[in-house]
């Protein structure tokens, strides 16, 4: 039982990351811009469905959850859930509309601070997120309601399968649809896509706001599913690690991109177990945070190899023929 | 008029090392293309080594010396390894591993020294004394180290061998190997001055902070990243002209507007900049 809720939890996350992955398959993966700031909209979708979720300050709910923060309105989750994506989408429309014109070296290096500008506003600005201390009773749907409180793990993980499912099923609509066939040309070649007439910049701009929304809602998703929010689960580390999942699933590829997150945390899990190993004991006593900071060295060696040795991961991005007969590739035009 | 005049010269003294680290930075940027992520780590490197170097009994100048000679040569060895094979591929891959190097090398500092802050092992130094007015040693120092580094790469870039031949891959990688230019040499001595830049960066980043903690370089180098992008990357003269307005945009920010977002109102001039000038205030190579 404690190892099927283990499993079930981790699953749980994966399918969450792979959400944030899909996020990312647009904006990178289609449209070919680095979001290293990926991190805050997930923070900014989390924080979003909890506050709008949590019941209303003075009500009597508010004094059973300890009353500890300042806003609450009190939506039915889905609808929060709802808000969190719009509310992640907007703050990457407005990021994007600074920065899509950027090349990409400054909008990597742009779309990292904007996360540090806005994790640092949701340190600070602690009447409105409880800073380094969090949020706790997050409301958790249909908990407490007809189903068994050692089953709910099971059945939030079945309510995420299924918003997984149906976030992807559009994810593999839109990048196959007319929108992500334009979206690979500016990615490809920007300037023969400006003279076929596509409006690049503002088809970068609603790829970057979709790939927001998306995070948003996989931040909406983790928060319910713990039931906690606070500013330290949002460092810089996560937009990394998914990054990680988008190349090892298979830049292009929406299937590829929440297979990634899957066979990512499958891994990274597994060097939990690490802690376990007997020889890491005496270091370990020695300092704590030994076997952790192994981990993230792994993840470190993981992306350099994963880039050198694999780049096109684990189901690369499946491209449509060249219709047959006059058309030839530039490659065939030179052999 | 003292807490004035001290908050202008801690401001400077933060100036001149951002100053510094971001020129380490934008050398290796002109001659290979890419950002280096994991440059603030070699900061970070630095520190730690030369503490560990005091520790063994050494004066901290000449800790300080030798631990630069050794980052730069673990800069080369880690570019030799790690970024020159897949230098062809792009800049993407360079990007991601880069960062994948950052994580692997902050997590290495934190095992073996562990997450707890280090104090840096600075002697105490009177301030000096004009009857009112007391002026602190420390960011003195740091300020004039930092102006005789920059001044030595000035002079080196400009009129040594070595320097013209980096300036010319800098400038055109294909015309420079043309014209008989090692370019595998001018890579390497790239790295290494760019890795021993930033171990003296992370050295007096040291003095002026004082507690040391494995992730110091990761979040300097967000501050270093806003003074190279506004000066236009690949320029150090612009990282230097940045890094002054970031490291005065910081002070004013903290001082006068919000003493939490100081960082922030940093990044917040960056992205007006690079909103009026998308390539930066100099552009080009140096």
């Amino acid at each position: 039982m404690a190892l099927s809720a283990y499993l079930v939890g981790l699953l749980t996350l994966a399918l969450i990351y792979g959400v944030m992955t899909l996020g990312l398959h647009l904006q990178f993966g289609l449209a070919g811009m680095l979001n290293f700031g990926h991190v805050a909209f997930f923070a900014v979708g989390a924080f979003t469905s909890a506050l709008l979720s949590l019941p209303p300050k003075g009500s009597e709910a508010y004094l059973a959850a300890g009353g500890q923060y300042q806003l609450g309105v009190g939506l039915p989750v889905p609808l929060a859930f709802v808000a969190a994506g719009v509310a992640a989408g907007l703050l990457a429309l407005l990021i994007g509309a600074t920065s899509v014109r950027l090349s990409s070296h400054y909008l990597a290096v742009a779309t990292f601070a904007m996360a540090e500008i806005v994790r640092s506003v949701l340190t600070n600005e602690d009447w409105l997120t409880r800073g380094q201390f969090g949020i706790y009773n997050v409301p958790q749907p249909g908990r407490g309601g007809p189903i068994p409180i050692d089953l709910y793990p099971y059945a939030y993980l079945l309510l995420t399968v299924v918003v997984v499912g149906i976030l992807l099923a559009v994810t593999v609509r839109l990048t196959a649809s007319p929108f992500g066939r334009a979206l690979r040309a500016v990615r490809d070649d920007e300037v023969a896509a400006l003279a076929l007439g596509k409006p690049a910049a503002g088809l970068k701009l609603r790829a970057f706001a979709l790939g927001g929304a998306l995070a948003g809602l996989a931040g909406a998703l983790w928060t319910h599913s713990l039931g906690i929010v606070h500013v330290g689960q949002f460092v810089p580390i996560i937009t990394f690690q998914v990054w990680l999942a988008l190349l090892l699933g298979g830049r292009g590829n929406p299937v590829g991109a929440v297979l990634g997150a899957i066979v990512l945390m499958a891994i990274t899990e597994a060097t939990r177990f690490l802690g376990n190993v007997p020889f890491f004991e005496p270091l370990t006593r020695l300092n704590p945070s030994f076997v952790p900071s192994l981990r993230f060295v792994i993840i470190g060696l993981m992306l350099i190899a994963v880039v050198r040795y694999f780049p096109r991961g684990i189901m690369p991005e499946r491209l449509r023929p060249p219709p047959p007969g006059k058309l030839t590739s530039p490659e065939q035009d030179a052999a | 008029m003292t807490g004035l005049l001290q908050t202008i010269i801690f401001g400077l003294a933060t100036g001149a090392v951002i100053s510094l680290s971001a020129v380490g930075l934008s050398l290796s940027y002109g001659v290979t293309r890419f950002i280096n992520f994991s440059y603030g780590e070699l900061l970070t490197l630095g520190a730690y080594l030369t503490v560990v170097a005091v520790s063994f009994g050494w004066p901290l100048p000449l800790a300080a010396l030798a631990v630069m000679v050794v980052v730069g040569i673990v800069g080369v060895l880690l570019a030799r390894q790690f970024f020159d094979p897949i230098l062809e591929r792009g800049f993407l891959p360079l990007l991601v591993t880069s960062v994948g190097l950052a994580f692997m090398l902050q997590n290495l500092v934190r095992m073996t020294f562990g997450s707890s802050p280090i104090r840096f092992p600075l002697p105490l130094l009177r301030p000096w004394r004009a009857g009112e007015l007391f002026l602190p040693k420390v960011p003195v120092l740091v300020v004039v180290i930092a102006i005789i580094a920059m001044l030595a790469v000035h002079l080196m870039l400009r009129y040594s061998r070595m320097g013209k031949m980096m300036r010319a891959t800098s400038d055109n990688p294909t015309l420079a190997r043309a014209s008989g230019i090692a370019t595998a040499r001018v890579l390497a001595t790239t790295w290494f001055l760019s890795a021993a830049i930033a171990a003296l960066g992370g050295v007096l980043l040291g003095m002026t902070q004082i507690a040391l903690q494995p992730i110091m370089g990761w979040s300097f180098l967000l501050v270093v990243f806003a003074a190279v992008l506004l000066g236009g990357i690949g320029n150090p003269y612009g990282a230097m002209l940045g890094a002054l307005i970031v490291g005065l945009g910081i002070e004013l920010g903290a001082t006068y507007i919000a003493p939490d977002y100081g960082h922030a109102f940093a990044f917040a001039l960056l992205v007006v900049v690079l909103l009026i000038r998308p390539r930066g205030l100099l552009r080009g190579s140096f």
